[in-house]
Formats: structure tokens, sequence, C-alpha cells
């Protein structure tokens, strides 16, 4: 598929998602793709998209913000998939996923506003959790679960552990 | 394999940093579709008694730390397991790795 096309096409499933995955920036990155060697740079400053002003808005705006490749309906990236399987896993489909793939200054000030050098990024309450192996960690030693309870967020596996014991 | 030179310098940075009681750096790169010895994707399983008292994050923070130059270049995914002595001796377990299980820039 040429870059062009798939560009596009990103736009319009973008454009078709409904309120999960809310993507950041409706505008077309065609060009986006080329800036691999300008990833090391500190970049993302000013007021763009990746100033501090504009992420701090970002990792506000719901209780859960996720940063990833992709999208939830279509993670680009295994890491970012993982993150998306263990919120589904706890019954959160309702939480804020921007792609940075389509946005380079974000995906860098994002690095910038956690001095964190990777993504996925998980955001709860507007603080940052860390990345998929963390998210992982919190889901398999219960920290997620209550975590979760302190956004009033009541994760699915209470329920699954519920039925367990009716049986 | 797992003694490239990203390999022997992730290896040196973590043990300078961390003086760990055990330490194991593999190449996860060609999980990535990368050729043999691509050196861009990593897991490190690191034990260290710096990590007694530090959060997760803490702990992947100075991980992270150790491997600032190699991140700011080469490196371009890392998975970390990070335990104190302690942990280690009583869950020696290491998470299965499907292809996807850290982060990437």
């Amino acid at each position: 598929m040429s870059r062009v096309v798939r560009a596009a096409w990103r736009l319009g499933f973008a454009a078709a998602r409904g309120p999960v995955g809310r993507p950041l920036s409706q505008a077309a990155t065609g060009a986006a793709e080329g800036g691999g060697a300008a990833e090391g740079g500190g970049g993302g400053g000013g007021g763009g998209s990746g100033s501090r002003e504009a992420v701090e808005r970002l990792v506000r705006a719901h209780p859960v913000v996720v940063f990833m490749k992709g999208s939830p309906e279509q993670p680009l990236c295994g890491f970012s998939n993982a993150v998306v399987q263990i919120l589904r896993l706890h019954g959160v489909e309702d939480y804020n996923a921007h792609d940075v793939l389509q946005d380079p200054d974000l995906r860098q000030g994002i690095k910038n506003y956690s001095n964190w050098p990777t993504i996925p990024q998980v955001y709860l309450n507007g603080e940052f959790v860390g990345g998929c192996d963390i998210l992982l960690q919190m889901h398999q030693n219960g920290d997620l679960v209550e975590e979760l309870k302190k956004l009033g967020i009541r994760s699915a596996l209470l329920d699954a552990e519920k039925d367990q014991d009716k049986k | 394999g797992d003694s490239g030179p990203l390999a022997s310098a992730i290896r040196s940075k973590l043990v300078a940093a961390l003086q760990p009681t055990h330490l194991q750096v593999l190449d996860e790169s060609w999980r990535h579709g990368g050729p043999p010895g691509a050196e861009s994707h990593f897991s490190v399983v690191v034990v260290s008694e710096r990590f007694a008292g530090l959060a997760p994050l803490q702990r992947h923070r100075l991980v992270h730390a150790a491997l600032q130059t190699e991140l700011a270049g080469p490196l371009h995914a890392l998975a970390i397991v990070a335990r104190t002595p302690q942990q280690w001796e009583s869950d020696s377990h290491v998470p299965p790795r499907p292809p996807c299980l850290g982060g990437s820039k």
C-alpha cells in the first residue's frame, strides 16, 4: 500500500472511531513517517502538540489516558496491544487513547513530559504509571484493580471472581 | 546472538550502575522481524539490592538512566524485569515473552 493511501486509510479509520480511542489529531500525517532520525532530538517544545502544556491537558482530560501506537481497535505495535488487552480484561473500554504515530510532536513531547523513553505510556488520574511491563505487573499482583477502584472504576475481574464463588 | 556490541554495552552499563547479583540481557530483535543479531529490541532481567524500597516505576527509571545513551540511539525497545535479591530468591520466574512485553520508541 502506498504511503499516501495508508495515511488516508488511517485518517478515515480515525474519523470512524467512536468514544473509545479518541484520536488526538485528525490531520493527515503522511509526512510523519519519514522522521525516524528526528526521534532522538529534543524537539516537541514551543506551543505545539508536544509542549508540556498540551501534554498536561491530555493526561488530565480523563481518568485513564494511554499514549500508544495505533488505536485500541487496531494497535500497531505488540506492546501497545498488550496495554489495550490488559485494560479490556478489567472491563476498561472507556479511556482516551492517543496514537503517537499520527503526531511526531506528541510522540517526542510525551517522552519529554514523563522522562520515559518508550511507548506505550499509561496515565491514571493524570499521573504516569508506566509502560506495559509495569501495567502487566500491576495486573498480576492486584494493584491495577486497586488503582482503578480509586478512580471509581470497578474492575470486571471482581465480578468474574464473584461468579466463580457462586458455582 | 546476545553478545553483540550493543548487548555488551547494555551489560557493562547495568553492571556499573546497579551491581546486579543476577543479570540477563537478551537480544529479542528477532521477535520483531529484525535479522539475527539486529540488536534493536532487548529484554533485561536485573536483580539488584539497589531496587530495595523502590516502586516498579522507580526501578525501571534506574535502568533507563543507566542506558540513557543507548536509548537515545540504537536501542529501540526494552523490556525490563527488576527485582531485589530477596524477591528473586522467592520468585525467579520471568513472565513469558510474547512478541510484545515492553515499550518501544
